[in-house]
């Protein structure tokens, strides 16, 4: 039997011992996102001895991330994130195995790389990766381990788990269908308490060790919300949809595949303008720039515009008669979504482009010059 | 039927966390809270009645709870 004096409080705990640290050594966790959730879950895991863990992230380490995603210095600011976590982690704990998978999380990777491993973490930010992450764990039987949180507020559930009853519950179950652009609250624009996805990616870090050990009583078909502002907590069972159809890896191919062409067919991309093109735009009488933001977020947009919120974007459509709309959001993703949305809805009687890096990125460009 | 509505994330933005409205099922209900706001509509939410998250229509009692969910992206 191994004996680490590095595990030493957990052979002395009762109800885990040996045993259990033993089961965390074999274990094979991925987790998906390596942000605010990803970075304590990844910390806790790699601390308690899960034996290999893969962190999968395709972004680099911004300066906003700081105030929540501990694991990264000031100085790895502009770094890839799996490097950064990766060597990270590998210090506080070289006994164990980090793989990095410097990736974006899609149809085409998915299959693959959740093969290799046990438990999958779900740390995404956005709905498409979720959803993506969702099919292919169901596809695969692999246990995951969601998490996500708003503002002030977390939700966390394991999917993919049979219970007693032998009834396995997905994402699908509680959202069937992937939510529209115009409800997708995924910018970090709408702001997030920083200790909130430390406190949440905690609680998912409490659940794999749960699920690997079989300790205690996981939320197994089951979604927590917990609110920071008043520490109030519900745990609600979740129903499976009877009329949920598992698809098979082969039928996600292809759906990604029709996807991808009607996203990026090259004939009709959204337009990226660039921060030192849009003051071109500005005289020109036939084009509209349009703030996404909700109206309460900063800094303003010093440029002449027209505000209606994502949020309430599809009531106001009609307000909008440019022939060419450009979309403008914090730092470049909302204008994306609305972009998608308003091309859908006006088809080709309009041009419509968004401002890519969003405002944040015009006001650097502009400091800078 | 007096029912205890509970919302949660982006629906604070336009209704209270707590707060009673009449209904005698759960349609009934989402179709009263959408009147009252209108926002509401465009939404994808999950319903709990009495701590169970229900895919169907299910009849209330008076004094339930229902929770009102919106999906959350951030991580």
């Amino acid at each position: 039997m191994n004996w680490d004096p590095r595990y030493e409080r957990h052979y002395t705990l009762p109800g885990f011992g040996h045993v259990a640290q033993e089961k965390l050594a074999t274990s094979k966790v991925l987790v998906v996102g390596a942000g605010g959730l990803g970075c304590p879950v990844l910390q806790y895991l790699t601390a308690s001895g899960v034996g290999y863990i893969g962190v999968m992230d395709f972004d680099t380490i911004q300066l906003s991330n700081l105030q929540r995603q501990t694991i990264y210095p000031t100085a790895s600011v502009g770094q890839l994130k799996t490097k950064v976590a990766a060597e990270q982690l590998r210090l506080n704990n070289p006994s164990i195995e980090i793989i990095e998978h410097p990736a974006r999380l899609s149809k085409s990777n998915a299959g693959k790389i959740l093969q290799q491993y046990d438990i999958i973490v779900d740390c995404t930010d956005n709905f498409e990766a979720r959803y993506v992450l969702n099919d292919y764990c169901v596809v695969l039987q692999k246990p995951l381990v969601f998490a996500a949180i708003y503002q002030y507020e977390g939700q966390v559930a394991i999917f993919n788990v049979s219970d007693e009853q032998g009834t396995a519950c997905n994402y699908r179950d509680l959202f069937p269908e992937i939510p529209n652009a115009n409800e997708a609250p995924n910018c970090s624009e709408n702001g997030v308490l920083g200790v909130l996805p430390g406190i949440i990616g905690l609680i998912q870090a409490t659940e794999v060790i749960k699920l690997i050990t079989g300790l205690g009583d996981p939320l197994v078909n089951k979604l927590m919300t917990w609110n920071v502002l008043n520490y109030q907590s519900m745990i609600l069972e979740i129903t499976h949809r009877a009329d949920f159809h598992i698809p098979d890896i082969e039928s996600l191919d292809s759906q990604q595949d029709v996807d991808d062409a009607h996203r990026y067919r090259s004939e009709d991309p959204i337009d990226g303008i660039h921060p030192r093109e849009i003051e071109t735009y500005l005289h020109n009488p036939e084009v509209c720039l349009l703030d996404v933001r909700e109206l309460y977020e900063e800094p303003p947009f010093p440029l002449v515009h027209q505000g209606i919120p994502l949020s309430t974007l599809s009531q106001r459509i009609n307000e909008l008669s440019a022939r060419h709309i450009i979309v403008v959001c914090q730092s470049g993703q909302r204008s994306m979504h609305a972009a998608q949305y308003l091309k859908e809805h006006f088809g080709k009687n309009r041009r419509i482009s968004h401002l890519v890096g969003g405002i944040v990125h015009y006001l650097n460009y502009k400091k800078a010059e | 039927m007096k029912i205890k509505v509970r919302a949660f994330g982006p629906l604070l933005d336009v209704m209270e966390s707590e707060f009673f409205v009449e209904a005698s099922d759960t349609k009934a209900l989402v179709d009263v809270l959408i009147q009252q706001f209108p926002g509401m509509a465009d939404r994808k939410i999950a319903v709990a009645v009495n701590g169970k998250i229900t895919n169907t229509l299910v009849k209330l009692q008076d004094q339930d709870t229902v929770a009102l969910l919106p999906p959350y992206s951030g991580g």
